[in-house]
């Protein structure tokens, strides 16, 4: 599958039009440059575990989703994002192959991808 | 910059008082370290405090300004500081760089916190205050969780088991017993940790440090002032504080906090000492897991070797270096804001040579206090006074 691929969503994120420098949205200025000139960009929603664990004991907004997988993910087009394990994701594993479900950042929800 | 000495120590004990308002359990830890000192309160001329969450938890803030005033002190700048888990370690700093520029002779640092009485789903969303709510909060991540991503990263590529993570787990615990201000000592076997409740995978209830109230207090002077005080004066080699990456994201490995090791290296450059030298640590064991990267990124123990250096006693008190006699926040508790003043008594103790779990002839100990996902450290290395 490919950045084209019409089935993976694209993730908003903020690339500096000062010196290209690509962060997640939660930001006004880059931490690169300190450019305040950042356009949206929307980027592949694929990535590879870097870690994961499974909180069993979750915040309140999140109780009734208990037992639920986090993973960290380094995405293939450059940042590393924190986000939930969707509950029909087959079981997580480090180095495994993960698209987006639905566009984050917030609430940023992954499955693990058939062809890890 | 001026040569600082800690000279009075105090301390309640670690764990639930219930009823005894925040600001009067560091009262009682700021008046036993002033009568240890034996100094004269009008003497002392800045008071910093340490304290994370008393904001939310008890609708009280302006602490230090509360607890200068029930202390008795003169009219002198009293100053909150903040770090997360790290406020206590950031307030011992001030107060250290206020003497060691010559803005005062003495100074007070003091760290307080109450947790139990508030529900644990407050307590819960009022530590998540230490994490970056916009990228990492919305994942559903916990401070547990944290580690638990850093235990599998360490486990993949170290080859760590779970026995000796318990390892850790077991000596910080069996310490706690013998410490009479630790919350929560005790004797347990592998199966009772691995068999505790799942909390986030691979962390067991026994993994993760208990919820605390406590205060600590210390009293810090200028050399000069020494012929003056009856106590036994321990040196300040260095105080460093660093800041690490805000975000989960931002740490290029997250088996290892980069604020901890630029803190270390920092110390023991300021100190002209090497990690060789440091006989006794009170370091972050916030979990089990912290404990054995804290041993590795403060260079005291080879990279990756933390659970089997535990596992095998060499960070036992008659190890080649001991790591959290005092039973560490996971046996002696956290109450957040005073475990880095915390930290400072029990190594004060060590090099006093008083401690109720005391490492023989203890000379150069050293205190670690990291906060938020690792956004904020303190290291300290302290020396018994020739």
């Amino acid at each position: 599958m490919t950045a084209a691929d019409p089935s993976v969503p694209t993730l908003p994120m903020l690339r500096c039009a000062g010196c290209g420098h690509l962060d997640t949205p939660a930001h006004t200025v880059c931490r690169a440059c300190l450019s305040a000139d950042l356009r949206p960009v929307g980027i592949p929603a694929t990535g590879r575990i870097v870690s994961f664990t499974t909180i069993r004991r979750a915040p309140s907004r999140f109780r009734d989703q208990a037992p639920y997988h986090v993973a960290v993910v380094d995405l293939d087009a450059g940042p590393r994002v924190t986000g939930r394990l969707a509950a029909t994701s087959p079981a997580p594993a480090l180095g495994a192959r993960v698209r987006a479900l639905r566009p984050g950042p917030a609430d940023l929800l992954f499955t693990i991808r058939d062809d890890s | 910059m001026r040569d600082v000495c800690i000279v009075g120590i105090g301390s309640t004990r670690f764990g639930r008082h219930a009823g005894t308002p925040i600001e009067q359990l560091a009262a009682q830890a700021g008046a036993e370290a002033l009568r240890d000192s034996g100094i004269d309160r009008g003497r002392i001329g800045a008071l910093y405090l340490g304290n994370f969450i008393s904001g939310p938890l008890n609708g009280k803030e302006i602490l230090a300004g509360i607890v200068g005033d029930q202390l008795g002190l003169p009219n002198i700048p009293c100053t909150k500081v903040e770090g997360a888990c790290a406020s206590g370690g950031i307030a011992f700093r001030h107060a250290w760089m206020a003497i060691a520029s010559g803005e005062c002779d003495a100074a007070m640092a003091v760290g307080a916190e109450t947790m139990t009485h508030a529900a644990g789903a407050q307590v819960t969303a009022a530590l998540n205050c230490a994490m970056d709510n916009e990228d990492d909060a919305p994942s559903g991540l916990t401070f547990p969780g944290l580690f638990g991503l850093a235990w599998r990263i360490h486990a993949q590529r170290y080859g760590t088991t779970r026995a000796q993570v318990s390892a850790v787990v077991r000596k910080n615990k069996a310490y706690g017993l013998r410490n009479p201000l630790a919350q929560m000592g005790a004797d347990l076997t592998d199966a009772d940790i691995a068999t505790s409740a799942a909390i986030c995978d691979p962390l067991q209830l026994f993994d993760c440090c208990p919820t605390s109230d406590g205060a600590a207090a210390v009293v810090l002077a200028a050399r000069p002032l020494l012929a003056e005080l009856r106590s036994v004066p321990v040196d300040i080699l260095a105080s460093v504080q660093t800041r690490g990456a805000a975000r989960i994201a931002g740490h290029p490995d997250l088996c290892s906090f980069d604020a901890t090791v630029s803190a270390a290296q920092r110390a023991y450059a300021m100190a002209g000492i090497a990690p060789a030298d440091v006989d006794v640590v009170e370091l972050h064991d916030c979990f089990s897991i912290a404990e054995v990267i804290d041993s590795e990124d403060l260079g005291l123990v080879p990279r990756g070797q933390g659970a089997v250096w535990a596992a095998e006693g060499r960070t036992a008190v008659d190890g080649q270096v001991a790591i959290n006699p005092s039973g560490g926040l996971l046996a002696k508790g956290h109450p957040v804001g005073a475990t880095g003043i915390g930290q400072i008594y029990e190594i004060v103790r060590q090099l006093r040579g008083t401690h109720p779990n005391q490492v023989p002839g203890a000379e150069i100990g050293m205190t670690h206090n990291l906060g938020g996902t690792g956004v904020a450290c303190t290291v300290s290395l302290l020396r018994r006074a020739a």
